[in-house]
């Protein structure tokens, strides 16, 4: 019990033994040592069967997410997973799916009263295991990070090395209270930031569409205007009635112009808003190279040329069809291969006497 | 440390270890919570700082660009197959005394006091030998057409392998034909067997690949090779970057009598003790030796011609003088000597071959004979192989554990 004192708010929860056949199972295997007593455990929540494995998992905190509906409201609260992994109540399932396949109420999946299936373990990433990729000095440390916490999480589902792997979660939070606080904040800031983006956006949009309703309008007046313009001149000028009514048209034309260069500015800021959000969030991550070696190619002893004279390549660079490069074969890499031969061990000198010192040139000089 | 009564908006943490410091910098307004973290990472980044320290310290090689290898040290090449010419003597006496010696015992083996009028060969009539077979090289490359790079590794292989084996094991009749046809696989122009074999009289397809895995060998399986034909064209396109050469300078038949040079290089035993790029050069230098001065100053900044004209002078030498087929007579001569002094044990139909052939035979039934003996036991002694029958209990706990799962 003393355990549970420790345990927090999170996974306050009861063992509820499944009666009927499984029990009837259980006594006829009772030479098999089981997890008899789980009360004391840290993760106790949920329901057991016989091997002593969470069969469904839940705890005080429940609460449905559609209906809103918890533990303390309903004392019979069973949350049940969709197959698209959506939580919702038993009350809830009756309510959308009795009359047959209905989207989920969460991601719009269309899903079947049958498809839902118990909770069997609590998502631990977004409370304890909240470490981020900047928390880390590399993309290495991240991903021994992910391992173990995917070793804990299969752990737990298993009932592997159960107290060790508390421990390991105690010694986890421990160690890193502060950062899973701060990552908690952290990610209420980037909720409360993608809202005010959203709350943004609606506002921009709306502007738009007023800002749009408002031009119709004014375009319509100007239309007016022009028409009337346009039979006022053709009254009172002397000029020809076509060059009237193409002037007054040019007019019109460029003022409607110009009012789309506007709108496009309008848009290609919000653009601009949204590129730089996504960028926010990116995590370098340079290339890998997957061969670092130290050799030396004798790139200082020659300059490869564009072109050369040369006969036996002849035929390769008059083949306009490219039927002789068909395999990737590119004249510029036999060139290159060629001259780094030329040039590879031209100042080695050669071996003499029995036994030469194995290895550099210079010893081999020296030696002879 | 801020004077003034605002607080300060960075703060700034400095982690020391010996000579290895790490900063951080912080705003201030998260700093009371993640102190603890902070200084945490901290110590375990300046940690790993001191440890990368230490290791370069004590290994300089990794990160200094002065201390390279060139290409040409990390080819097989250069490791196993660059000899002095006194290694290379020292080496062919040496095989040829331990093949003499070994098949002394097996003539005497055979009938005593057989061996003694037997004349050995030596390590230069075998040599002799070896060479008669690399002329016969370029001949079938060019009744086949195989490009320069299969005849030149082909004969490198040859090369190789008699300073591995003798001839008195092996006749490089039929080593010859193998390594060939090692080389157009090993040098990407392979051709089927059948035509490889057809096309040359009195040969079946046993006779070149019974001997290709012993080939591949004794080459170490180091098939790669460099040539210099090879840095010879990369000589002459790099001559048309040299400013003060001009056209007229290099005639194309410069280059034709070069590579003639080249060729006859491959009969000697150059390119165990050069590079190919010196052989090159030195081809280039026996046609024209202005052309080949002048490209070697170009490639150093201290005339390179001083340093490298003992070891040109010296292949020179090499290829004048002895870069010529050997006098068929005297080969002859050698190859019916070599019919009374061959290894008895490698002539089919002979005594010696064929008691020990029955000897391997034999081994091999024993080694067969103890493995099926090994099966019986492990058969009879742990009873059904596929495990003993499940009993009525077992039975019916797995299908409860069934029933279970269906729950």
């Amino acid at each position: 019990m003393s355990n549970r004192a420790n345990v927090g708010g999170w996974l306050k929860g009861k063992t509820v033994r499944k009666s009927g056949i499984i029990s009837n199972v259980h006594t006829a295997r009772s030479s098999t040592p089981q997890v008899q007593s789980t009360s004391s455990t840290l993760f106790s929540g949920g329901v057991k069967d016989a091997s002593g494995r969470t069969t469904e998992y839940f705890s005080m905190d429940d609460q449905c997410p559609v209906c809103k509906s918890d533990r303390y409201l309903n004392p019979k609260l069973r949350l049940l997973v969709s197959s698209c992994y959506h939580k919702m109540c038993e009350s809830c399932i009756d309510r959308l799916f009795t009359l047959g396949p209905a989207p989920c109420p969460i991601c719009q999946k269309v899903l079947r009263k049958l498809a839902f299936t118990p909770q069997t373990f609590e998502d631990l990433s977004s409370k304890e295991f909240n470490k981020r990729r900047e928390d880390f000095f590399d993309l290495h440390s991240y991903n021994d990070y992910l391992e173990e916490v995917e070793d804990i999480t299969f752990n737990l589902i298993n009932d592997v090395d159960i107290p060790q792997t508390e421990a390991r979660i105690l010694a986890h939070r421990k160690e890193n209270s502060a950062l899973i606080e701060l990552n908690l904040q952290r990610e209420e800031q980037y909720a409360q930031a993608l809202k005010e983006q959203e709350e943004l956006e609606r506002q921009e949009k709306e502007q738009r569409a007023l800002e749009l309703r408002r031009e119709q309008e004014i375009e319509r007046e100007e239309r007016e205007t022009a028409q009337r313009e346009i039979i006022d001149r053709l009254e009172t000028s002397t000029k020809s009635a076509a060059k009237v009514i193409a002037k007054s048209r040019a007019e019109a034309m460029k003022r409607s112009s110009a009012r789309s260069t506007t709108t496009t500015v309008l848009r290609s800021n919000a653009q601009l808003l949204r590129a730089r959000a996504a960028q926010s969030t990116v995590v370098p991550d340079p290339p890998h190279v997957p061969l670092q070696d130290d050799w030396y190619a004798y790139e200082d002893l020659y300059t490869i040329r564009d072109q050369y004279d040369d006969m036996y390549s002849d035929a390769v660079r008059k083949d306009r069809e490219g039927i002789m490069r068909a395999g990737g074969y590119q004249v510029e890499e036999a060139w290159d291969r060629a001259l780094r031969c030329a040039v590879a061990g031209l100042d080695l000198a050669p071996l003499s006497g029995l036994n030469p010192s194995p290895g550099r040139t210079d010893s081999a000089v020296a030696f002879a | 440390m801020h004077t003034s009564g605002q607080p300060p908006k960075y703060i700034t943490i400095v982690a020391r270890k010996g000579r290895t410091e790490a900063y951080v910098t912080y705003e201030s307004s998260t700093w009371s919570e993640t102190a603890k973290t902070i200084i945490d990472e901290m110590i375990k980044a300046i940690n790993g700082m001191a440890a990368d320290n230490a290791a370069k310290a004590a290994n300089p090689q990794i990160n200094s660009s002065t201390v390279k290898r060139s290409l040409y040290e990390g080819s097989t090449q250069y490791k196993s197959w660059r000899y002095s010419p006194e290694q290379l003597e020292q080496v062919r006496t040496s095989l040829n005394a331990a093949a003499v010696a070994v098949i002394r015992d097996t003539f005497e083996a055979d009938e005593l006091g057989s061996s003694e009028d037997v004349l050995f060969l030596n390590a230069n009539e075998e040599q002799l030998l070896v060479k008669l077979y690399i002329t016969k090289i370029p001949q079938l490359c060019g009744h086949f057409r195989f490009p320069e790079e299969v005849e030149a590794t082909a004969i490198s292989y040859l090369k190789r392998f008699y300073l591995k084996n003798t001839v008195m094991d092996w006749h490089p009749k039929n080593v010859m034909l193998t390594a060939l046809f090692l080389a157009t696989k090993t040098t990407n122009n392979p051709i089927s067997l059948e035509s490889y074999t057809s096309n040359i009289p009195k040969t079946s397809s046993s006779d070149v690949l019974d001997l290709e895995f012993l080939v591949s060998q004794s080459l170490n399986f180091e098939f790669a090779v460099s040539h210099a034909h090879r840095a010879l064209w990369g000589i002459w396109l790099d001559l048309q970057s040299l400013p003060d050469v001009s056209e007229d300078l290099r005639p194309q038949d410069v280059y034709d009598i070069a590579i003639k040079h080249v060729r006859a290089s491959r009969f000697t035993d150059a390119e165990l003790i050069y590079t190919p790029s010196q052989i090159a050069l030195a081809s280039l230098a026996l046609v024209s030796p202005v052309l080949a001065e002048r490209w070697a100053d170009s490639k150093a900044a201290q005339p390179l011609s001083a340093t490298l004209d003992p070891t040109l002078g010296s292949i020179k030498y090499i290829i004048t003088q002895m870069g010529h087929p050997p006098d068929v007579e005297a080969v002859r001569e050698v190859d019916r000597r070599l019919k009374l002094c061959k290894n008895p044990e490698k002539v089919p139909g002979s005594k010696a071959y064929l008691a020990r052939q029955t000897a391997e035979q034999r081994r091999a039934e024993e080694k067969r004979n103890k493995k099926a003996e090994d099966v019986r036991r492990a058969v009879t002694e742990s009873g059904n192989p596929f495990g003993s029958e499940l009993n009525e209990d077992e039975k019916a706990k797995q299908l409860a554990e069934l029933d279970d799962d269906d729950d």
